[in-house]
């Protein structure tokens, strides 16, 4: 029974079903569909109701239920998405130190406690400069230190831009965190404190997950969030709209509610690169704390519980 | 009478300690569900529903996974079930409307989904409903000026609607780029929105082709409502990939020549002469062996 | 004339060819060189040797189980004292090249005595060398992935290459010269027992001495000597380029390579005249390893401690100069505080005061030059901790949202067991190479014996 097995799947969410609908239904190639993966017609039909009231049939290949993306390759997750090179802004005047960022991308990733992948470094360069807070995660160089040193390839660069992590390849030699000048890697000192269930899964270089005793770990744009079109979780969490996540190919990024042109965003507001004088390229952008309408120790609160 | 005395006080005895144990082991409080249901038509073909399932923990809303829902259509009864589906990882189950409801869905222009939850041993029953009004969204776009049309079905007949909130964008990786500075245009009496496309120049794909489109974002009475449409206003983007040129910081099959030529010639070098050596040691050991001694 | 044969009338009908009988002189020279069983001392010696050794093992067991948490090295100091002792055994592996190399080559025949003990340190150091490098891995299972992926554009995979090269190299400078005196201990059966004669029969009884292979042998021992001082200067420069790779303050520095290299032919000088004082106590080798030595090696470590001090000022006082915002902290932690005592400690007893015993002759005597070369040594084992701790704890960015121990490192206590074990198991390799091998070369004090009786 039709109805009995569309109530069984589990459908694909939002604009990800939608888009495949309008791609059957036109020829328009959207950009996801081709991460996502060629949708081939299957050739069986199911009969659905559209809004005129009449009946219209659809391909079942484009019901099909995926509930999440089963993960890619190796090969390809170290590829990475062809055509799209992935860009953060962070907008310095919005972050209050609410850490949800932190929380929503532990909790994502299942990090162990004292290992944050954001951080959010009280920031005051002078006696008289502006104070602020600066969340700092892996910067995605464009000409990745930690990726030159790497002696056996655990660290690499995609083609999206964003550099990613095998654990299952690294040999815990550290020469990456030594490299980095922005703090961005942590360590996996000891035995990560997950459920056996979700450590004994395979670990996935677009999710990160599971993270193993001896490795390197470091934010990674939530590489699998950004192949299934979605944001990654620091961007969602934050309730400011601090993060804002894009494509500089489409020159537009995007913190959840607002959606800016890149190539404006940073014009008009002076965005900036932390150390763009060490020559790495980063791909995380700043906007400057100009223009807060709350006081820089509003954050001071919320810091003393990790930084007595 | 004494012997009636002490049954009727031991089995009041009973039933107390009998209540008491229930007391003490029923289990504790079962959770509330939250259950919001989301309209959603794309480019007015089929409608879908999606159902959102929280509950608040510690005062924050969690997604609850693994509930399962029956969704009918105005009346819960087996002729109007829409779909019995079960919440994702993310708290989120999503159906369509199927063709079994095609007359109580052509009956009328307003309709009111139901999702039902029977309650289990962790959670109390709970119920959601939306009421929405069937409507289509229409766009036009020439000349740099996107219009998008709002209709409501009234009876039988689509009739423009006034007072709704559009947004006009372009579509962008996980997000939709507004075509000018103005966030939401508001239709007229004509049920029409108008923008000027101030996006010059913005990358497309290899032609120049851009995805414009017009939605409804959780109206009170439409719900949502997206449309789209292919127009060739954006740039021309190629991708030019940097991923296999030889650098310091690429995989080892594409490390620079100049890299490879020094460490192969020092290694092949200095271990050419090591096993020269090696050689050597050998000649001297077959001199050692036939050396009259 | 015994070994003529006289007529009835004592006429000398025959003369028999002399049978190679070995002088007395020679004899006595072998009977001091070759290798000596272990005494009291001796046992005890390698007794604690192996204690530490096992107490390391131990300690390594304890990593491997539960991870790198077991020492003190958090995100921010990511590299501890297994690192800054890996710099430290690669900067003594250097002594091979520069006594036996760069002696052998400059002609400096004084020098011919101490080949054996600089080749033996430099093959232990570079053991260990390799092997504190694993323990320091967070994944040593993966150790392979380092041949079947390396990537060529890494500095650690050009430090693998030349620290195996310098591995070969150095085994076969100690083999080579070793082969005329294997000879020898062959020939002393009684001295070398049973498995020790079987042993040496092994690896040296195609040694004939004949010319030929002499020959060979010695062209061979040329070629190495020349191909390993280049070798030498490039492990230790890409060593150097660990850190020199990277932007942070303290390691950012052009002068590295010359700066490594120059501490090292220090410390590995140092770590010679140290064996060479007790090899000679206690062997009683006061005639092979005269005053002389110790008067010519104190004018070399008192000059390779100018050296090494002049690269260090060029190290420190040019950024102290600048006070650059990034370098500021680090500086000013090393020379007023958190590290101020280990970093004056260091240059004092690592440069400083050498300089000043040895610029005296009477601190060129054995035992001043002895305690100096201990100094050196320990001095420079804390110059090089130095080189690793402090930069790490100066980031660019602030240390935050970490817990409260990753701001400081002091090591644990299996960490030092690691280091001491793995400083032991050096010791307790030229412990026994040397009771194996003589450790001075006794065909070139023959050869030298009869050149100066001639």
């Amino acid at each position: 029974m039709d109805q009995e097995n569309n109530s069984r799947r589990e459908f694909l969410l939002g604009g990800l079903l939608a888009v495949s609908l309008a791609a059957g239904c036109n020829s328009n190639k959207d950009v996801f569909e081709d991460a996502a993966g060629e949708v081939k017609p299957s050739g069986k039909k199911v009969k659905l109701l559209s809004v005129d009231g009449d009946v219209i049939e659809v391909d079942e290949a484009f019901l099909k239920p995926v509930p999440h993306m089963p993960p890619v390759s190796n090969t390809e997750a170290r590829k990475g998405i062809p055509g799209k090179k992935f860009v953060m802004v962070i907008d310095l005047s919005r972050c209050k130190n609410l850490k949800k960022c932190q929380e929503a991308c532990n909790h994502a990733h299942e990090l162990n406690p004292g290992e944050n992948w954001v951080k959010v470094d009280p920031m005051q360069e002078a006696e008289f400069t502006a104070p602020y807070w600066e969340p700092t995660i892996c910067m995605h160089c464009d000409e990745p230190p930690c990726v030159k040193v790497c002696p056996v390839d655990a660290t690499f660069k995609r083609e999206d831009g964003i550099v990613a992590i095998d654990s299952d390849r690294c040999i815990g030699c550290r020469f990456c965190m030594a490299a980095c000048p922005y703090s961005a890697r942590v360590f996996n000192w000891s035995e990560p404190e997950i459920s056996p269930a979700v450590a004994a899964q395979p670990y996935s270089i677009e999710t990160s997950v599971p993270q193993k005793k001896g490795t390197v770990g470091k934010c990674d744009f939530c590489a699998d969030m950004t192949r299934e079109g979605m944001l990654p979780h620091c961007v969602s969490a934050c309730p400011n709209g601090v993060f804002a996540f894009g494509d500089i190919n489409e020159d537009s990024v995007s913190n959840g509610t607002e959606t800016f042109r890149f190539s404006d965003l940073i014009k008009d507001k002076a965005g900036y690169r932390l150390m763009e004088d060490l020559g790495t390229k980063p791909s995380v952008y700043y906007l400057p704390p100009v223009g807060r309408n709350f006081p820089y120790e509003s954050g001071l609160e919320n810091d003393k519980i990790q930084n007595k | 009478m004494k012997l009636l005395n002490k049954i009727f006080t031991g089995t009041l005895l009973l039933t107390l300690l009998a209540s008491a144990a229930t007391a003490f082991s029923q289990t504790p409080e079962k959770g509330d569900l939250s259950i919001a249901i989301n309209y959603y038509i794309t480019n007015n073909r089929v409608p879908y529903l999606v159902v959102k399932v929280k509950t608040k923990v510690d005062g924050r809303f969690k997604n609850v996974a693994g509930i399962p829902l029956k969704l009918y259509l105005d009346k819960d009864s087996v002729g109007t079930s829409i779909a019995k589906v079960i919440t994702n990882e993310r708290g989120e189950a999503s159906a369509m409307i199927p063709p079994s409801v095609r007359k109580e869905w052509n009956s009328q222009s307003k309709h009111t989904f139901l999702a039902n939850f029977d309650g289990d041993k962790k959670y109390s029953s709970a119920k959601g409903d939306l009421t929405v009004s069937r409507a289509k969204i229409l766009i036009v776009a020439a000349d740099k000026k996107v219009t998008a049309t709002v209709l409501a079905l009234k009876d039988t007949t689509w009739i423009p609607v006034k007072g709704v909130d559009v947004i006009l964008a372009v579509r962008r990786l996980a997000s939709d780029l507004n075509i000018n500075e103005t966030p939401t245009f508001t239709t007229d009496s004509t049920g029409k929105v108008s923008g000027d496309f101030k996006r010059d120049s913005i990358p497309g794909d290899a032609k120049g082709n851009i995805t414009l489109l017009a939605k409804i974002v959780d109206n009170d009475q439409y719900g949502n409502l997206v449309i789209e449409k292919s127009v060739p206003w954006g740039a021309k983007f190629i991708p030019v990939s940097t991923f296999n040129n030889r650098t310091l910081f690429a995989t080892r099959d594409k490390s620079p020549i100049w890299l490879l030529v020094i460490v192969y010639s020092i290694v092949i070098g200095v271990w050419g002469i090591l096993i020269m050596l090696v050689l050597n040691l050998l000649r001297i050991k077959k001199l050692g062996g036939s050396s009259a001694q | 004339m015994e070994n003529s044969i006289f007529s009835a009338k004592g006429k000398i009908i025959i003369t028999l060819k002399p049978k190679k009988a070995i002088s007395a002189g020679d004899d006595k020279i072998i009977n001091d060189l070759l290798p000596q069983q272990f005494g009291k001392a001796g046992k005890l010696w390698v007794g604690i040797l192996l204690a530490f050794c096992l107490v390391g093992l131990f300690g390594y067991y304890r990593q491997l189980r539960y991870g790198l948490v077991v020492t003190s090295m958090r995100d921010y100091v990511s590299w501890g004292i297994y690192i800054s002792n890996f710099v430290f055994f690669v900067a003594i592996s250097l002594v091979g090249s520069l006594i036996t190399a760069v002696f052998r080559l400059a002609g400096v025949r004084w020098g011919s005595p101490l080949t054996r003990i600089a080749e033996i340190i430099a093959v232990a150091a570079i053991v260990f060398a390799s092997l504190i490098i694993i323990v320091d891995m967070g994944s040593p299972e993966r150790f392979y992935n380092l041949f079947t992926h390396g990537r060529i554009q890494s500095p650690i995979i050009w430090d693998v290459i030349v620290i195996t090269t310098y591995f070969f190299i150095s085994m076969l400078l100690l083999y080579y010269p070793l082969l005329p005196d294997i000879k020898i201990l062959l020939r002393y059966k009684e001295r070398s027992g049973e498995r020790l004669h079987k042993f040496y029969s092994f690896i040296g009884s195609f040694w004939k001495g004949t010319p030929d292979q002499f020959k060979l042998s010695d062209k061979a021992i040329n070629i190495l000597c020349i191909t390993i001082i280049p070798v030498a200067f490039t492990i230790h420069t890409v060593t150097s380029w660990l850190f020199a790779t990277t932007y942070r303050p303290g390691w950012d520095s052009t002068n590295f390579g010359a700066y490594f290299i120059a501490g090292a032919f220090l410390v590995g000088a140092g770590a010679v005249v140290v064996a060479m004082f007790v090899f000679r106590k206690a062997y009683h080798l006061e005639k092979y390893i005269t005053d002389n030595h110790f008067e010519k090696m104190g004018r070399i470590v008192v000059l390779l401690s100018l050296l090494y001090l002049y690269f260090n000022v060029n190290e420190f006082l040019t950024p102290f100069f600048k006070m650059k915002e990034s370098e500021a902290a680090y500086l000013n932690g090393l020379f007023t505080g958190d590290f101020a005592l280990v970093f004056w400690f260091a240059i004092s007893s690592g440069m400083i005061l050498p300089i000043l015993i040895l610029l005296f002759k009477k601190g060129r005597k054995p035992l001043p030059v002895f305690i100096v070369g201990i100094m050196v040594v320990v001095g420079a084992w804390f110059k090089r901790y130095l080189i690793v701790t402090p930069t790490l704890l100066h980031p660019f960015l602030p240390m935050h949202d970490v817990p409260a121990s990753y701001h400081h490192y002091f090591p644990s206590w299996e960490e030092w067991a690691i280091t001491l074990g793995s400083l032991a198991g050096c010791m307790l390799i030229i412990t026994i190479l040397a009771r194996i091998f003589p450790i001075i070369p006794i065909q070139e004090t023959l050869d030298e014996q009869h050149e100066t009786v001639k």
